[in-house]
C-alpha cells in the first residue's frame, strides 16, 4: 500500500491528482501522498462558487501531527467539494483516488493542463 | 549533524519513520499515531526516549546542589525515589522540568532533549558560587533511555525479572537485572498510564533489551511507539512539553506548576515567584477541548467575544475522544472551568471548552 499511480489521471509535483472531464476538474491528493501523511484526521474545504488560481492554497488536511496545504493544480470556479470528508476525513486514507476526492474545478484555461505531470513522470518523481 | 540513537537500524528494521527532533533523529511513528497511541492506552507500547538526556549529580553536597537550583527539597526525597521538578532561572523563569532521582549517594536527573549541556553549566556554576561540594555530569551520549507505558506494563517487565515489580512503588527507583541487563527502572511516564522508564548503559546492550521487551510483550499485544504518539498521550494527560509549554520563557507558576513548589526551602528563582503570585495577574497554562470541529495549533489565538486573550502552545486532534484538544496560556480572568473561548484556526473561530486536565480520564481504557 502507499505507492498507486494511476495512468489516467495527471500528476502535480506537490502530490495532487487531477482528472479533466469536460471542462471539470476533479482533484484529490494521491495515494503516496496520504500514505505519507497517515491518519487524516481533518479536512478544510473551500467554498463552492470560490474562483481560484492555479498555485493557489485550495484546501487544507490534517494529520494528528501535521497541516498539510493542498494547492489547486488549475485556475478556475470550485464547482462542488466532497462534504463526506468533513464527517470522514478517513476516506482519503481508504480511497484517495475514488471515494475521496476532494473538489471539483470548472477550468478557466486549458492550456495550464499542459505543464501537468503524466503518470510515468510522478511515478520518477516518488 | 542529527543524533542518532543506538537503536536506529533496529527501529528502521521495525518499518518506523523518522523526524527531527532537538538535533535527533527519532522514530516518529511506526504503524500510525492513533494506533500506537490507542495500543498504549488500551495495551502496552515500548518507546525510546534516548533524545532526553542524562545528568550525573555526585559528591557530599548533591542533595544541596538539588535543593538550590530547583523548587523541590531534595531532602524530602528519600533514596530509591524520584521527583518531577523544575530548574529555575533567578527570574523564576524555568530553564527545564526534569526527573530527579535519588540513587545511594547520587543523582541522577534527566533534563529534556537538548537541555543536558545546558543544564550541567549552569548547576556546576552554581555548585561554584554557592560553595557547594557536588559536581554534575553530563552522560547522556553513555545511556540508552526506554518507556514502557501501558496497562500491560507490569506484567511484560514481570516477565523478565525476578524482582517483583509491585514493590517498586509510583516514583520508585532502583538499579534491576532485566533479561540480563543492569539498568536503571523507574516507575515514571508520560503517557498517564502504568508505566516505567530504563536507563541503559552501555548503549550497545539496549538493542537486544528492546527485542527481548517487545517478545515479552507479544501476548498483550505490545508494539514499538514513535515520538507522535508520545506528544498526543502526554497532551491528553495535560502533562507539559519544554519546548512548547515553557517557550519564551514561563515561570512555573504560570505553567500550573505550583504543586511541584516547595515553598519551606530556600531556591533559585524563589523571590521572584513569590513576587509573582502576590501580584497574581499572570497568564495561566489552560486545557481546551473543542466543541466545533478543528484542531488547534501551536500559536493560535485564543479569544473570548473576539477579542484576545491566550494563545495555544499545544494541540492535536486527541485519538481517544476524536476532537481537537490544546493547551495554552490564557489571561487568568478569562480560564473559569466550563467557560467557552474561541480559537482563531486559519479564518475560522472553533469554540472550545475550558477544562480541567486530565482531558482524558484515567478509566478512559476500561469505560471504552
Amino acid at each position: 500500500m502507499g505507492d498507486e499511480v494511476r495512468s489516467n489521471l495527471k500528476y502535480t509535483d506537490s502530490h495532487e491528482w487531477i482528472k479533466v472531464d469536460d471542462k471539470i476538474a476533479k482533484v484529490g491528493i494521491t495515494d503516496h501522498a496520504q500514505s505519507e501523511l497517515t491518519d487524516i484526521v481533518f479536512v478544510e474545504l473551500p467554498e463552492i462558487g470560490k474562483e481560484i488560481k492555479k498555485g493557489e492554497e485550495l484546501c487544507v488536511v490534517e494529520s494528528v501531527k501535521s497541516v498539510s496545504e493542498i494547492y489547486a493544480p488549475v485556475s478556475g470556479k470550485i464547482a462542488n467539494i466532497n462534504k463526506k470528508l468533513e464527517d470522514a476525513p478517513e476516506t482519503i486514507n481508504e480511497s484517495p483516488y475514488d471515494e475521496g476526492w476532494l473538489v471539483e474545478i470548472e477550468v478557466k484555461n486549458e492550456s495550464e493542463l499542459k505543464s501537468l505531470l503524466d503518470a510515468d513522470a510522478y511515478k520518477k518523481m516518488i | 549533524m542529527l543524533i542518532q540513537s543506538p537503536l536506529n537500524p533496529l527501529q528502521k528494521k521495525l518499518g518506523a519513520k523518522f523526524i527531527e527532533f532537538a538535533g535527533f533523529e527519532m522514530p516518529i511513528q511506526y504503524s500510525s499515531i492513533k494506533d500506537e497511541h490507542l495500543t498504549v492506552r488500551r495495551k502496552v507500547g515500548l518507546f525510546d526516549v534516548s533524545h532526553m538526556s542524562n545528568v550525573w549529580i555526585t559528591g557530599n553536597d548533591a542533595e544541596k546542589l538539588i535543593s538550590l537550583t530547583t523548587v523541590e527539597d531534595a531532602s524530602r526525597i528519600k533514596d530509591c525515589m524520584s521527583q518531577y521538578t523544575a530548574i529555575l532561572k533567578e527570574d523564576g523563569t524555568v530553564i527545564d522540568d526534569t526527573i530527579f532521582m535519588h540513587l545511594g549517594n547520587k543523582y541522577m536527573i534527566i533534563p529534556n532533549a537538548g537541555m543536558a549541556e545546558t543544564v550541567t553549566k549552569w548547576l556546576n556554576k552554581k555548585a561554584e558560587e554557592h560553595n557547594i561540594c557536588a559536581t554534575a555530569e553530563n552522560v547522556s551520549k553513555d545511556y540508552v533511555i526506554l518507556a514502557i507505558q501501558g496497562p500491560k506494563s507490569r506484567d511484560t517487565l514481570q516477565k523478565l525479572t525476578e524482582i517483583n515489580l509491585k514493590t517498586v512503588g509510583f516514583f520508585g527507583c532502583q538499579y534491576i537485572e532485566l533479561a540480563g541487563v543492569n539498568c536503571i527502572i523507574s516507575h515514571t511516564g508520560y503517557t498517564g498510564e502504568l508505566g516505567y522508564e530504563l536507563q541503559i548503559t552501555p548503549t550497545n546492550l539496549a538493542e537486544e533489551l528492546f527485542q527481548k521487551i517487545l517478545d515479552a510483550g507479544k501476548e498483550y499485544g505490545i508494539k514499538p511507539i514513535g515520538l507522535g504518539a508520545r506528544d498526543t498521550l502526554r497532551l491528553e494527560k495535560g502533562f507539559i512539553l519544554a519546548g512548547n509549554e515553557f517557550k519564551g520563557g514561563r515561570t512555573p507558576l504560570e505553567a500550573i506548576m505550583s504543586w511541584t513548589i516547595n515553598w519551606d526551602h530556600n531556591f533559585i528563582g524563589k523571590e521572584a515567584l513569590l513576587k509573582q503570585k502576590e501580584k497574581g495577574d499572570y497568564e495561566r497554562l489552560t486545557s481546551l477541548i473543542c466543541i466545533d470541529k478543528g484542531i488547534p495549533r501551536p500559536n493560535c489565538e485564543i479569544k473570548k467575544d473576539g477579542k484576545k486573550v491566550g494563545t495555544i502552545t499545544s494541540g492535536t486532534l486527541s485519538p481517544c475522544l476524536n476532537v481537537g484538544i490544546a493547551m495554552g496560556y490564557v489571561h487568568p480572568d478569562f480560564r473559569e472551568k466550563d467557560s467557552i473561548l474561541e480559537i482563531q484556526i486559519r479564518d475560522k473561530l472553533v469554540k472550545a471548552n475550558v477544562v480541567k486536565p486530565p482531558i482524558v480520564p484515567k478509566d478512559w481504557a476500561i469505560q471504552n
